[in-house]
């Protein structure tokens, strides 16, 4: 009795199709790969703890505030600070609010639908009306601009629910490394069996965001309009910065001048999976704000590997972006995983096909990116 | 005191031949080093004690040799050589540094560059004109092998070019200066002697004279249609050799028309004068165009010298105060821009493996790339352009401030010469260094400090004598003055009467106190 199998993948990529069939990420497994990657993401989670605990206190804090000048001191302001600021001595914050606004330019999930939706409309009115009660000159501009105002929560909800989401991957991330130190992670797919776990667990995490003023707590975001971690933020998120791109300053990129960036917002695909990793100077594509926080967070073991190969600290920004695209190949592994129809080990024929479907589906996206360099 | 320059390379080249054979390389570069600098320290205290503002030469010497054929041992310092010595110990040390630390053969190399740097600075500094033949063919035999031995794939091809050429540079040379010391009867090569001699010769054979110089000195330098070998044999010498042979030794042929075509023959000159600038104009606008359409870096520069050293030309040929000074400066000019240029094209396919401006991009990306050398480069180019602030700028401006009112269409065709400097250059900086840097070029390694501060120290000075030119000028100044007149005293008072051009326009032209722009020559 013969038993009927799948037939090998004919697409372009079919090799990282039958990478993830058999339970392998899409960044090849090697021990080079375990510390880079391990070590990037302890960086990225330190990071991300600073620009999610930053993120929150804008939605919380500078809501409605048209001129926030001090949004980036988290309630801090001192003369010191000031100085480190204007040195710039201090994280980049504005690179997660560039990752917010793309996020809240592609749309996508449940947080864009919602904001959108007329009964959001309604509920930031009161928030609006009780901020500015004293003040015509606003009250007039919310008149003569009904948009505006709502506008602007808008944008808050995408602060409040990018922080939320990189609360989040920062504990994630900082725990991949913790089971690192301990030698509990030894492999790439155990550093994809752990994202993924960590995605799921918190895959219905609710997104919530309310404010307070003057006592008075106005819920933006209830529990109640459903919307939840991995679906609603997880998702675009990954669909807005991985895939599509920052259509913000640090757009005219490398990327740019190689005719990668298409004229239309919809057919943007030169997202952090396909940048060009030379720095450019800005938080579009490829993130040199980002690369230049991470600097100041990477553990030794990985410090002392970028020290000795190519130009040393000289193209050290070069090298933290290709081990981060490394490590956001694993992110990515665990999402597709995360969200495939059937288990990636599953004996059925017909759920096999449907994974065989759905992975050629997302494979055909990574035509042009840079899986290929990543395994170098 | 001058001998000195002759007697420091001999000494470092006896040094490093007496060394065990099996010396590590950095010593022979250390000896060779020492050496340079030394010079260059010599140069510099000359510099200092040099009285700018007495015409004629000074540290004076004189032996006598062969007596038999009147040959003598005289050497002698003005304004005209004093930059161009500096110049070339400068270019020296930069030479023996931007040498690979492992090159291989280094003792024979580098008794080759200490050669070099003889031969230059001895024919810069005779006062004999078969002395300054011996030094002008000494230097070709280090520079045959330094071609043919470190060069490049087609460095054999190329060093015979150079060969041929350069020989038949040599006779055409010799032969004028042999039929001036016989037409003259004059008893011996010196050239105070045969220059206050030369100008009783009959125009016709001034000119024939002056012809056997200009195609000599022609190929040197090199004018269209002579400069054939140039191209090839930049392609093929190393970096080091690129340097002295654009920086130095072009300008043997540009020193030598100055020195014995317009010192000896001024009648003659000022009647091929036009023939010159023209010859000068085609020369710059054929280099510029040749170099537009170049794909190999090396060429480009290559090229571009072809088009500056027309410069020295036109303002050569213009034969007025303003413009021999011009020319003078184009000539330190162009020796430190286009050494700096070759310099860093010498870095750029030393990091890249290719000078290849179709295979070459986005150098300037800071990180991967080679920023430094791309804003070198860039400087550099704009320098060549003659931007202002840079050295480049003073000398074309002098040349064709100079010129203009003497050849006002060659200038003019010059003028639009240097402007292709800007279309050529920033045809090849934009290729090679803007843009995206390809995957298959992003592994550079990083460029060493050695490797820049060569670079770096022409690049200051070109900034600095481009805002105190007078640093620059201030040595040929009177010289050019004296030069010119006392060659117009001995013409006047030898022939009174018969000549092709206007005295008085001559003298307007030379005079000191002469304004800075003349009416145009009959």
């Amino acid at each position: 009795m013969s038993v009927e199998q799948l037939p090998p993948s004919n697409h372009t990529l079919a090799e990282y199709v039958h990478r993830l069939e058999s339970g392998k990420a899409l960044l090849s497994d090697s021990p080079e790969h375990v510390v880079e990657v391990v070590g990037i993401l302890k960086s990225y989670g330190v990071v991300l703890d600073a620009y999610s605990n930053n993120l929150i206190y804008i939605a919380e804090h500078q809501f409605l505030r048209l001129f926030p000048f001090f949004k980036y001191f988290n309630g801090e302001v001192s003369l010191d600070k000031l100085l480190r600021h204007w040195a710039h001595n201090r994280i980049n914050y504005e690179y997660a609010e560039y990752c917010m606004k793309a996020m809240l330019w592609h749309q996508g999930g449940g947080l864009a639908d919602h904001v959108d939706d007329p009964t959001f409309r309604k509920r930031v009115e009161p928030l609006i009306q009780a901020k500015f009660k004293f003040n015509p000159l606003m009250q007039l501009l919310h008149k003569l601009f009904p948009e505006f105002l709502p506008e602007h929560m808008r944008v808050m909800c995408y602060y409040s629910g990018l922080g939320q989401f990189w609360r989040v991957m920062s504990d994630i991330f900082i725990d991949l490394s913790d089971r690192y130190d301990r030698g509990e992670i030894d492999s790439i797919p155990q550093v994809v069996q752990h994202i993924q776990d960590g995605l799921v667990a918190a895959a219905s995490q609710p997104i919530t965001y309310s404010v307070t003023l003057e006592g008075e707590t106005y819920d933006v975001l209830p529990k109640d309009v459903g919307l939840t971690f991995l679906v609603d933020t997880a998702v675009p998120y990954v669909e807005a910065i991985f895939f599509r791109g920052t259509p913000f300053p640090g757009t005219v990129s490398y990327n740019a001048q190689a005719f990668q960036i298409p004229v239309y917002q919809r057919d943007f695909a030169y997202g952090a999976l396909f940048a060009d990793p030379l720095p450019i100077g800005g938080s579009g594509i490829p993130p040199t704000q980002l690369m230049q926080d991470m600097w100041h967070f990477l553990p030794d073991y990985l410090h002392k590997i970028y020290q000795s190969t190519t130009r040393g600290e000289d193209d050290i920004r070069v090298k933290i972006c290709e081990t981060f695209q490394k490590s956001m190949f694993c992110v990515t592994t665990a999402a597709i995983r995360g969200l495939a129809p059937f288990p990636m080990d599953t004996s059925e024929l017909s759920e096999q096909k449907e994974n065989r479907k759905y992975l050629e589906t997302w494979m055909s996206r990574f035509v042009e990116s840079r899986i290929r360099e990543a395994q170098a | 005191m001058l001998s000195a320059l002759i007697g420091l390379p001999i000494l470092g080249m006896i040094l490093l031949g007496i060394m065990p054979a099996k010396s590590p390389t950095t010593r022979y570069r250390a000896i060779a080093l020492t050496t340079a600098w030394i010079g260059f320290i010599w140069t510099v205290v000359l510099a200092i004690q040099f009285d700018p503002s007495q015409p004629g030469m000074q540290f004076s010497e004189s032996l006598p040799w062969i007596e038999g054929i009147g040959l003598s041992y005289q050497l002698g310092l003005d304004g005209l050589s004093l930059p161009l010595i500096v110049l070339n110990a400068l270019l020296t040390i930069v030479a023996i540094l931007s040498t690979d630390r492992d090159v291989q053969r280094p003792r024979f190399y580098y008794i080759l560059i200490l050669l070099l740097n003889l031969g230059v600075v001895g024919a810069f500094i005779a006062q004999d004109v078969l002395l300054f033949f011996l030094f002008y063919e000494l230097e070709i035999i280090p520079l045959y092998f330094l071609i043919a031995i470190w060069g490049g794939a087609r460095r054999g091809y190329a060093a015979t070019k150079f060969l041929i050429y350069t020989a038949v540079s040599g006779i055409f040379i010799l032969a004028a200066f042999l039929g001036t010391v016989w037409l003259t009867g004059s008893p011996g090569f010196g050239y105070e002697v045969l220059r206050s001699q030369s100008h009783l010769l009959p125009l016709g054979t001034q000119v024939l004279l002056l012809l056997g110089l200009l195609v000599g000195f022609g190929i040197k330098i090199p004018f269209f249609p002579f400069h054939t070998w140039l191209p090839d044999a930049h392609v093929e010498a190393s970096t080091p050799v690129s340097v002295l042979l654009a920086g130095i030794l072009l300008k043997l042929g540009t020193y030598g028309l100055l020195r014995f075509g317009l010192g000896l023959f001024l009648d003659g000159w000022l009647y091929l004068a036009p023939w010159m600038a023209t010859l000068a104009a085609i020369s710059a606008l054929y280099g510029a165009s040749c170099a537009i359409a170049q794909k190999d870096m090396k060429k480009v520069v290559a090229y571009s010298s072809i088009a500056h050293m027309a410069f020295v030309l036109l303002g050569l040929a213009a034969t007025t105060r303003l413009s021999i000074i011009a020319a003078s400066t184009q000539m330190i000019s162009h020796g430190l821009i286009s050494a700096m240029l070759f310099l860093l094209v010498g870095v750029v396919y030393k990091k890249t493996g290719s000078r290849d401006v179709t295979y070459l991009r986005g150098l300037l990306t800071p990180e991967r790339g080679l920023p430094l050398i791309g804003s070198l480069m860039i400087l550099g180019a704009m320098a060549s352009s003659g931007i202002p602030g840079m050295v480049g700028f003073i000398a074309e401006f002098l040349v064709f401030r100079g010129s203009f009112p003497v050849f006002p269409i060659q200038t003019l065709l010059c003028m639009v010469g240097t402007g292709l400097t800007a279309v050529y250059f920033l045809l090849m900086i934009n290729r090679v260094f803007f843009g995206r840097l390809p995957v298959y070029i992003d592994r550079l390694p990083s460029v060493e400090w050695g490797e820049r501060s060569p670079a770096i120290v022409l690049a200051v000075l070109i900034l600095v004598l481009g805002l105190q030119p007078v640093w620059m000028t201030r040595w040929t100044e009177p010289q050019v003055s004296s030069l010119l007149m006392e060659q117009f005293d001995a013409t006047q008072r030898s022939l009174p009467d018969v000549r092709t051009f206007d005295r008085t326009t001559l003298f307007m032209q030379t005079s000191p106190e002469a304004p800075i722009s003349f009416p145009r020559l009959p």
